[in-house]
């Protein structure tokens, strides 16, 4: 095979996914092209200018501990940064922000731009060049070849994209842009267990036809809350966003005109998110709902643009019109972008291995929506993981893997490749069983050292992230050895204020656990010379070990017994049908999800505990005596 | 190597009654409950050496039995793990009772084959025998799958379903204020779920209590005949069993030695035992018989005094009666046949501090009243609505699991009274869903999303 051009590295796609593997791919070293059909729209967001919120902003942070790039990019195209659950506790806190959609994308371009051993190439691809069960290369519409070691397929909602409004249906990947028809069809051919998603978009509204004193404003945070942990400060200016509710006029004439909606027509067939439901399902689903709450949120700096989130919709476009005009402030809203539902191939994630390599074809990795998941943070991390491991493919390293108990992103992944998808996959916090210790403050602590390890993460941060740890140290030590005693007068004080006694003598992080105790109370306590130079952001980070530790403790010590086999591994190829008095049905599902670990095979839905004793006793037989098992 | 583990208990020797019975103890908090059980935090004994202790309840102080006590320092034990030996008496409520200390002291119940595999995963077993242990295993899963369909079928699940979808409840409203801070939710009322916590909490206590008595009807509950001699203790244990196991004759203290015999009562486990009769022993053997029939009665569920209703009560059997005051019994007054049976034998005003359950009058003759003395038997362990047994804990397991349960509960309701935030109260409450999901199935984290987007209109 002649190839007009050979990579290390090849990823198929601009998107969010795409952008974080052609990256990482070449900032590893791997000579690296990144293949677009528009390098317009690279780092196009798709639905909502919007990125980060709870799980989504963890994974934000983790994607930028290790050394990927959307936390920068949004950090500096971000019009309104808000951290959300500020009254929860500090797992549960995560930043959001708004983006300037353009602004967005051009710095994600300008980014790449900068990036050495990476090269952007404009292009359809129609077909990939497998040899021997390799994945060795890529072949364009404009009959172009290109070569590569590793290619990772980021193609988002464009493989077989079919896009509705009302009763009109056309192939499209995105509005305006066409979809990808022939790789879809390719990739069908190769073999992959290829299923159907939907997922649905707003329409977007003329700024200046809006009444905007008829909404509830919901300002910017004073202080914005980064996303990157080498981001100081954000200085750009910060924007309102609205909200509003829809009413029952509204949903009247929804339900009216249900026989318009290619979801409720028949005409639509795949599942969209639940998460994210489109007006009309909100409707149906919740009658006694009188109104649903509406987001108006500006789409940046320079444009009258603005998003109506909350009212995802695939009613014809005039019919939009007066639904919109149907609430009080809309009344002479014009649209501009008129919303619509997108239906998509996947590809089944469970023929994915930890690496996001598929298990057929090696040197071939698939990151994002493909993968079955929605947003643009789970698409980014997926990038992120399987451009990594594209680049040391290529450059004849060991692969990298996170595990669920470090990171938001092993979750996600393992997730995905042991149970699948039956739609579109979101990340939320509570898909963690370790959420207290995966916080959003201590992405940095937990994962920039693998960063490092691989070669993303430059000189400049490197020193940044070992003065932060030594702070950190530093404060622990200081909150343990620092003692408020009986007699002295903010002892007396803190009494009275929490209507408690506090004992004779306490270390400041027992007196951080009481109840009624702020950070303020604790921080003025420090010594004078450490408290100048302590900025909240650590003392924060501290303050929230101390408080989770006891409950990790614990919480380790009962899932110890559940989860201590979890790493255990199966072999490849393991005949589960050889292990005595499983069930048919439970032989199946194993066979069906290959589990590689007894974790993986513990959380296959359906297995019975009495199905897990007998095979983690076949494996820990197996393990102890391999030479007689 | 199984890096970290708890400690597990059970009784390893046969469930019934024996000689000595076995308890056994695997993990790093072995040493440290036999210290406790011992009552003595220096107690530091020689490796595979018995040594004979007193075993002390932690919680109440009293003396549980004295019993040879073996330590086994890892890894050279059967589990590789640090292993205690009790080798207590062969009572099974004696046993019982010190398995129940042990759980309080932390130790927690071992699953079936729990041991084995341990010894597996630390490498002191090889396959072959693994392989055979593994056999033993599977009957015994056999077994407790069985007992577990029946259950899931019938009661258990019917009874833990409510309760698992109100901590359900409780979970999707808290989880989802957490992840969806920016939807249009209704609040969540502290107060509320407070009070839902618990009702919950009452809930399972109410299950939890059904335990002892749950426990007794799946080994038996073991009820023995005792009286002087020569009342018809045989003759109506024989009536009972529906045949003729005991030799009966007219001769005071025929009945040597305790004969015991299972037999289901209404579907109910009964062990029942003829005992020698209670008098002053004429020779050495009925000597003997008759601290067997005291030992017996000791370890008994329930007694049947048996009297006869054609003499007047004699010496004797005042004070079988006074023996037995305090314990649960009836009094089957017999020879109900014979023209001298007068039933007032017993004089209900000067028996009135004794605990008896209930008099029945009863021929072993002629077997009238017997019908009365099955149901007297029975009365005493039947729901006070004496309606079929609602649902019992008869596992040890589960019993364990729904006070783990109650204890993740009460934590949840604690923090909730500080004000804690929601993401530690749901660690407790998760927990308990955890612990629940060992008897009915885990409750994955996909089924808690999908119950909140059935509840609530979530999503932009």
């Amino acid at each position: 095979m002649v190839f007009d051009e050979v990579f290390d590295v090849i990823v198929i796609g601009g998107g969010h996914a795409g952008c974080e593997a052609a990256s990482a791919a070449a900032r590893l070293g791997a000579n690296t092209a990144l293949v677009t059909i528009n390098l317009d729209l690279i780092g196009q967001m798709s639905c909502n200018p919007a990125i980060g919120g709870i799980g989504k902003g963890h994974l934000v942070r983790e994607i930028d501990a290790l050394g990927g790039i959307m936390g920068r990019v949004i950090d500096r195209t971000g019009i309104q940064f808000r951290l959300l659950n500020r009254s929860r506790g500090p797992a549960v806190r995560a930043p959001r922000a708004q983006a300037d959609r353009a602004l967005y994308r051009i710095e994600m371009r300008r980014t790449l731009e900068a990036t050495p051993n990476l090269s952007l190439r404009q292009g359809v691809v129609t077909n990939l060049v497998i040899e021997k069960k390799r994945a060795i290369g890529i072949e364009l519409q404009d009959a172009r070849r290109i070569g590569a070691k590793s290619t990772v397929i980021a193609t988002g909602t464009f493989l077989n994209g079919r896009i509705h409004t009302g009763r009109q249906t056309y192939q499209g990947g995105r509005a305006g842009e066409p979809a990808s028809i022939e790789f879809a069809d390719a990739l069908k051919r190769m073999g992959f267990n290829v299923g159907r998603l939907k997922t649905g978009t707003p329409p977007r509204l003329d700024g200046r036809t809006v009444d905007w004193d008829s909404f509830e404003r919901q300002p910017p945070d004073e202080r914005p809350t980064p996303f990157s942990f080498s981001t100081e400060a954000i200085n750009q200016e910060q924007l309102d966003c609205f909200i509003g509710f829809t009413n029952e006029s509204v949903h009247e004439a929804i339900r009216k005109n249900l026989h318009e909606s290619p979801l409720y027509s028949g005409q639509i067939t795949s599942i969209g998110p639940r998460y994210c439901p489109s007006i009309e399902d909100k409707v149906v689903k919740f009658p006694d709902k009188t109104r649903h709450q509406l987001f108006i949120e500006p789409e940046g700096y320079g444009t009258n643009e603005v998003y109506l989130n909350g009212f995802s919709t695939s009613l014809p476009a005039q019919l939009q019109q007066q639904l919109v005009s149907l609430m009080p402030g809309f009344e002479e809203a014009q649209i501009i972008r008129p919303g619509y539902a997108i239906e998509y191939d996947f590809v089944d994630p469970k023929q994915l291995t930890p690496f996001l390599e598929t298990a057929a074809v090696k040197g071939l990795f698939l990151a994002g929506q493909i993968n079955g998941t929605t947003g643009y943070e789970e698409a980014a991390c997926q990038g992120l993981i399987a451009g990594i491991n594209a680049g040391l493919n290529s450059l004849g390293r060991d692969f990298f893997r996170l595990d669920r108990r470090e990171a938001y992103i092993g979750v996600l992944i393992d997730d995905l490749i042991t149970n699948g998808v039956d739609e579109p996959y979101r990340m939320f916090t509570s898909r963690s069983e370790c959420r207290l210790a995966l916080r959003h403050d201590n992405a940095d602590q937990r994962l920039e050292p693998y960063g490092r390890d691989l070669g993303l993460v430059g000189e400049g941060e490197w020193e940044r992230f070992n003065q932060r740890r030594n702070r950190l140290a530093q404060l622990r030590d200081v909150l343990k050895q620092t003692k408020l005693r009986r007699g002295e007068e903010r002892h007396r004080d803190l009494c009275r204020l929490i209507g408690q006694d506090l004992g004779d003598s306490l270390t400041l992080a027992q007196l951080a656990l009481r109840p009624g105790i702020s950070l303020d109370h604790v921080m003025e306590l420090l010594p004078s010379s450490v408290r100048a130079g302590t900025a909240v952001k650590d003392f924060e980070t501290v303050l929230a070990d101390n408080l989770y530790a006891g409950y990790l403790e614990t919480q380790t010590a009962t899932t110890r017994r559940l989860h201590q086999h979890d790493t255990l591994r199966i072999p490849s190829g393991f005949a589960f049908d050889l292990v005595g008095s499983l069930s048919h049905e439970i032989v199946e599902r194993l066979q069906r999800a290959r589990p590689e670990n007894f974790g993986q095979a513990r959380r296959i839905p359906g297995m019975t505990p009495a199905a897990l004793s007998n095979l983690l006793f076949h494996l820990k037989a197996r393990q102890t005596h391999p030479a007689t098992a | 190597m199984i890096a970290q583990t708890d400690t597990i208990v059970a009784v390893s020797t046969p469930p019934g009654r024996s000689g000595i019975g076995v308890i056994r103890l695997s993990g790093p908090g072995s040493l440290s409950i036999l210290r406790q059980l011992v009552a003595s935090d220096s107690f530091d004994p020689q490796p595979n050496l018995l040594t004979l202790r007193t075993l002390i309840d932690p919680v109440t102080s009293e003396r549980l039995d004295q019993a040879l006590v073996c330590y086994f320092k890892a890894p050279h034990s059967f589990t590789g793990e640090d292993v205690v030996e009790l080798h207590c008496h062969g009572s099974p409520i004696l046993l019982r009772a010190i398995v129940d200390a042990a759980l309080r002291l932390d130790a927690r119940m071992a699953d079936p084959g729990e041991f084995s595999l341990r010894a597996v995963a630390n490498g002191r077993l090889n396959l072959t025998e693994a392989e055979a242990i593994r056999d033993l295993i599977d009957a015994h899963t056999d077994a407790a799958l069985r007992q577990a369909t029946r259950q899931m079928k019938g009661e258990i699940s019917d009874r833990l379903q409510p309760v698992k979808d109100q901590l359900l409840q409780i979970i999707v409203r808290l989880e989802s204020s957490l992840e969806f801070v920016e939807d249009d939710l209704p609040n969540v009322v502290h107060d509320n779920v407070f009070a839902s916590l618990t009702s919950l909490q009452s809930d399972l206590e109410k299950l939890a209590k059904t335990f002892s008595r749950g426990k007794l009807l799946r080994d038996g509950i073991r009820v023995t005949l005792i009286g002087r001699p020569n009342v018809g203790k045989s003759s109506v244990f024989n009536r009972l069993l529906g045949r003729g196991r005991a030799i009966v004759t007219d001769i005071p203290g025929t009945t040597r030695d305790t004969i015991s015999e299972s037999i289901g009562l209404d579907g109910v486990p009964l062990v029942l035992t003829d005992t020698a009769g209670l008098r002053t022993a004429g020779d050495q053997i009925e000597s003997i018989g008759v601290d067997r029939t005291k030992r017996e009665a000791a370890d008994s569920d329930l007694l049947i005094v048996v009297i006869d209703g054609s003499e007047p009560l004699s010496d004797e059997d005042h004070s079988v009666l006074s023996e037995v005051a305090g314990r649960r019994h009836i009094i089957a007054v017999n020879k109900r046949d014979l023209p001298t049976f007068s039933e007032t034998r017993i004089d209900h005003d000067s028996l009135s501090f004794q605990n008896f359950d209930s008099v029945v009058s009863i021929s072993a003759v002629t077997e009238a009243g017997l019908q009365d003395l099955r149901s007297a038997i029975l009365k005493p362990f039947m729901n006070r609505n004496g309606a079929a047994e609602g649902l019992l804990i008869t596992n040890a397991r589960h019993y364990d699991l729904l006070r783990r349960t109650i204890d993740a509960i009460i934590s949840s309701a604690d923090l909730l009274k500080t004000r804690a935030s929601e993401e530690l109260i749901l660690v407790g409450l998760h927990d308990a869903l955890r612990y629940l999901g060992e008897i009915t199935g885990e409750t994955t984290s996909d089924e808690i999303l999908g119950r909140i987007f059935s509840t609530f209109c979530i999503g932009k």
